[in-house]
């Protein structure tokens, strides 16, 4: 445990020190302010494109900064020999990997909690009051963060390419949220086999249809098993992206 | 335990969570039912990056455009004015079903817009926004007026789109449309006073030219001059 939470504290420390990490949180709260510009074309809607473009726009910057930090979190130490250091040390192989895991998602929470924080006061300043909850929507942006980082993660160990590993990750991101039209597709094909293989896909692929609800603001608040099988997902298909790259990096031989 | 293990066993979990989260949050109807626009590119490319409800946003945006006659890109055949308005309100309601106040905009400009006569169209927007967005009240009371303007029956028809006209719900474009039936009906004052409010609402700036010829008109008729222009 010690060793997670020190190997957590140096990628926390090293991340919110990096530029990209600063740029991105300065790049949001630009967007921000562009939503804010926009907002004005939209007449009696302008609360509502407000929220959605901000909404969006915390969760684009937060895809990009997990999917750049993870894709180099442990790449760029074996190309700089620095791994060799740590794992010299007592330090299992897991541990290191959920420390550098954890110390990045936390870096990249708090970006999403300074740009949400800055947003929700730009939405009180408007007199904004939606039906659903600011709160549960940034929670799911933070979930369908976690899930890129996690599978952003197994993509760097098992393809050993950042630029390889960054277009699958975008690949998954775009496929998540094309869960409807894949089962539509698997629905018109008269081909079994073709039917179960794309089945098998999206099942295997991410859904981040189901964390949309920042989308769905007009729907209301879900009830609480809703929240909780989404908790469940999320932390579930973390463990499996997790549990896999830890099987990919026990084998590594540096 | 080895991470094979750890792995079977969460993906076992993923499955047993996707089954009461299928639908997704949201519940968007499939892309594949997304009228054809020259904007398809633009909302596929939104949509498919996660962002159905700022592309929904942006498709109003451009519908308030169209509106209000200025979407290079989309051009009526001559003599048809808002042609596309129906196509292009389906476009806003299917990336967004929620979206409630463009079915009753797109049903509003259908239904009593002058010259336009298409009512079953603004019906048949209508009563899809009562099945994807049940619960919003506003889409029963368009009905209604359109079915007392379908018998004949403005006095009531009017009477119920009046009773929409301060709903925080209801579009703006309904001032304008509802100021233009009481011209024609003669009653100049309520026009008067309803393009009145018109000018005097920030919100609705690109009518106020509308609103001042308007009103130097309404103020003739009423002095008994007849119309400035």
């Amino acid at each position: 445990m010690n060793t997670i939470k020190a190997v957590f504290g140096y990628t926390f420390r090293e991340h919110v020190r990096h530029k990209v990490w600063l740029s991105g949180a300065l790049f949001g709260l630009i967007l921000l302010a562009g939503g804010l510009v926009v907002s004005a074309l939209a007449q009696d809607e302008r609360a509502r494109m407000m929220l959605d473009l901000g909404l969006a726009a915390n969760e684009a910057i937060a895809l990009v900064s997990v999917v750049f930090l993870t894709v180099h979190l442990i790449l760029q130490e074996v190309e700089s020999r620095t791994v060799f250091l740590i794992l010299a040390h007592p330090v299992r192989r897991w541990h290191y990997l959920l420390g550098r895991f954890l110390g990045t998602l936390a870096a990249v929470v708090v970006g999403l909690a300074a740009l949400g924080l800055a947003h929700w006061l730009l939405l009180a300043a408007f007199g904004w009051t939606g039906p659903g909850s600011y709160l549960l929507a940034w929670a799911c942006s933070l979930g369908k963060t976690a899930v890129m980082g996690a599978l952003a993660l197994l993509l760097s160990l098992a393809l050993t390419s950042e630029a390889a590993a960054m277009a699958f990750a975008m690949f998954f991101w775009i496929l998540g949220h094309f869960s409807a039209e894949l089962h539509f597709i698997a629905g018109k094909s008269g081909n079994a086999l073709l039917r179960a293989a794309i089945l098998a896909f999206s099942q295997a692929a991410p859904d981040f249809a189901h964390l949309d609800y920042r989308d769905a603001f007009g729907a209301g608040l879900p009830g609480l098993g809703w929240m909780a099988a989404a908790a469940v997902y999320v932390l579930a298909y973390c463990g499996v992206c997790l549990a896999l790259s830890v099987q990919v990096f026990e084998q590594k031989e540096f | 335990m080895r991470p094979l293990a750890v792995a079977a066993a969460c993906g076992v979990l993923v499955l047993v969570a996707d089954i009461p989260l299928r639908g997704g949050a949201a519940g968007f109807p499939p892309l594949g039912e997304l009228p054809s626009t020259p904007f398809s590119t633009q909302d596929a490319a939104l949509a498919s990056a996660g962002l159905r409800a700022a592309a929904a946003d942006i498709a109003w945006i451009q519908l308030l455009d169209y509106g209000g006659g200025g979407l290079p890109a989309v051009q009526d055949p001559p003599g048809r004015p808002y042609y596309f308005i129906k196509d292009l309100t389906l476009r806003v309601v299917r990336l967004d079903p929620r979206f409630h106040r463009a079915y009753l905009y797109g049903a509003g400009i259908l239904g009593w817009s002058r010259g336009m006569e298409r009512p079953t169209e603004a019906a048949e927007l209508l009563q899809e926004g009562l099945r994807r967005d049940p619960g919003e009240k506003l889409f029963t009371l368009y009905l209604a007026a359109l079915a007392f303007q379908k018998k004949g029956d403005t006095d009531r028809m009017i009477g119920v789109l009046e009773s929409t006209l301060d709903d925080p719900g209801a579009p703006l474009t309904m001032r304008p449309i509802l100021a233009n039936i009481y011209k024609s009906k003669g009653e100049y004052r309520k026009a008067l006073a309803l393009w009145e409010l018109i000018l005097d609402d920030e919100r609705m700036r690109d009518d106020h030219p509308r609103a001042v010829s308007q009103i130097a008109d309404l103020k003739a008729l009423l002095k008994g001059k007849g119309p400035q222009s």
